[in-house]
């Protein structure tokens, strides 16, 4: 009964500033939700969390803390999603609110996954001690993928117990503060030369979203599908733009 | 209350104490962001990225489509067939990341770590001097009013600031990517570094798979920690190969599917009928698009209307 009044209360959805998507998720992002993306390179993948950075900042005005990688993160690209929808409240004072909204996002660069972890437990206590000028919103790992295979098999058992305790965290950092929780992950080949969404079987039951990108080579037109969602069919799917 | 007192893990003690917080009064006065150490926000990094210039190919329609020229603090990929040039852009970027300040380039060494010994001092000369002659001549041009500043470059002060390794295994590989770290602290200057190529020890006799996964994933992870914290280029020149996709034979580059998701920017070299094409295969921020370029005597260059490939009647 909790449960559901917590649900009810607390657990919004947030938009990720792409209809196509939204439309998919019937809305937009869960919070208190860990959502996979999964796709090919160059499927769009980082450019999804770059427009989800880039709308949380600004019009839902709440931070961001984004995990990168793969030093992909492009503040650039940020602003042009920014500008993409001329607010003719931002375009007045332009320069200081951007300067607001590009300082409600925090960027990271872990490239292990001890970091990884030192810096969510660091997120863990700041957001328990919060101080209210900008609540944190959004967490993205952009990718869990490389920090984890590099340890992932080999014998030992120890890349498992890493990634499936990162797993955790990170689902236990969106119940516990009502983040949306956004990582990607890439595909390896499979059998039958199909691709599948790397990190194994393992992984494949922690997060409780996962979408499948897609990009149509040469054009602007991704396609995203339901891989697994908690109260959706798989296998719906939609196609979207992302503009230049 | 003191720190020490703090329910937190030793480290994160560790840490707020050897920052100089003792008290919690000392504390409260701060926003999580000031305690994010080693975290930085978008705005920030926006200006920072424009402290950072670009490293030029020498040719301008390739910088074009670059953003201006291969960017420092990220990984890019190059790929092509044998043949296509690729040794010869990571040779003329070697060059190129010399250039001084004051026409437009970094000033700064590169690191050239040569797997296959494909490196010929003779045409690094050749390039060198090339590129000596471009500046001489722009200084020309422009300093017309000024007394003309000579330049003091000399051919043999570029081949001395390209520092060289010659890799033969993949341990090698590994070992030279791990001491890295401790050589670039020693040369700070060093603004490039240049793998070519990167695949070459990973592709023959290779027997677990799994094991060259987790290898070139980890390589890519310390290139990537390389990149951001010294604040250089890397540049990872990769051979291709066939993949079946979709019911046919393809070419791509070559290392598996992990590795495509290794770097920050990826290139595509091509013959495209008789002349030389680059494609921005993936960028965060780049739009994908394509521009001619030709190897020449001097180095990369744009590309003339005549085809460069001499065809044997």
């Amino acid at each position: 009964m909790e449960l559901l009044e917590d649900a009810q209360l607390n657990k919004h959805v947030l938009s990720t500033g792409c209809e196509g998507i939204d439309l998919l998720l019937q809305g937009g992002l869960r919070m208190g939700q860990l959502t996979e993306l999964v796709g090919a390179s160059s499927s769009g993948k980082t450019q999804v969390c770059l427009l989800a950075t880039s709308n949380v900042a600004k019009k839902h005005m709440d931070g961001v803390v984004y995990l990168d990688t793969g030093n992909s993160f492009s503040p650039q690209r940020v602003i042009d999603f920014i500008r993409q929808n001329p607010d003719p409240a931002i375009d007045q004072a332009k320069h200081r609110i951007l300067q607001k909204v590009m300082n409600r996002i925090l960027c990271h660069s872990v490239f292990d996954i001890f970091t990884m972890f030192d810096v969510l437990h660091q997120l863990e206590v700041n957001l328990r001690s919060q101080k209210g000028d900008c609540q944190v919103r959004l967490l993205i790992v952009d990718s869990i993928s490389s920090l984890v295979t590099p340890i992932l098999g080999g014998g030992g058992s120890q890349g498992h117990a890493l990634m499936t305790s990162a797993g955790f965290l990170l689902k236990k950092l969106a119940h516990e503060h009502n983040l949306v929780v956004l990582v990607t992950n890439h595909t390896v080949g499979g059998e039958g030369g199909i691709s599948k969404p790397a990190l194994g079987e393992s992984w494949k039951s922690i997060p409780h979203v996962r979408l499948r990108l897609s990009h149509d080579q040469g054009s602007s037109i991704y396609n995203v599908s339901v891989l697994k969602h908690p109260s959706m069919a798989s296998g719906k799917a939609a196609r979207f733009t992302i503009y230049d | 209350m003191e720190v020490g007192r703090l329910p937190i893990s030793a480290s994160q003690r560790g840490k707020l104490i050897s920052a100089g917080y003792t008290t919690l009064s000392s504390l409260s006065s701060l926003s999580p962001s000031d305690l994010a150490l080693g975290a930085q926000t978008a705005w920030d990094m926006l200006h920072e990225d424009e402290m950072f210039p670009r490293i030029t190919t020498s040719c301008l329609d390739l910088d074009n489509v670059l953003g201006g020229g291969i960017n420092c603090k990220e990984v890019t990929e190059i790929g092509g067939v044998p043949g296509i040039g690729k040794t010869q852009l990571g040779i003329q970027l070697a060059v190129n990341v010399q250039i001084p300040v004051d026409y437009g380039g970094l000033g700064a060494k590169a690191i050239y770590i040569d797997t296959e010994g494909s490196f010929m001092v003779e045409r690094v000369l050749q390039i060198a001097e090339a590129c000596i002659e471009d500046m001489t001549e722009c200084n020309g041009l422009l300093r017309k009013d000024f007394q003309a500043g000579q330049l003091k470059m000399h051919p043999n002060n570029i081949l001395e600031n390209i520092f060289y390794f010659r890799v033969c295994s993949y341990t090698e590989q590994i070992a030279l990517t791990n001491y890295l770290d401790k050589f670039i602290s020693e040369h700070k200057d060093v603004k490039v570094v240049i793998v070519d190529s990167v695949t070459f020890h990973f592709r023959q006799d290779f027997d677990d798979m799994a094991l060259r996964t987790r290898l070139l994933s980890g390589i890519a992870l310390k290139l990537m920690k390389l990149a951001k914290e010294h604040g250089l280029a890397v540049v990872l020149l990769n051979q291709v190969t066939t993949k079946y996709i979709e019911g046919s034979f393809q070419l791509t580059l070559a290392l598996g599917d992990s590795w495509s998701h290794s770097c920050t920017n990826r290139v595509i070299l091509y013959w495209n009928g008789n002349e030389r094409y680059a494609y921005i295969d993936k960028s965060p921020s780049l739009r994908s698009a394509s521009a001619p370029y030709s190897v020449t005597s001097k180095g990369i260059r744009n590309s003339a209307s005549n085809c460069k490939r001499i065809r044997m009647m």
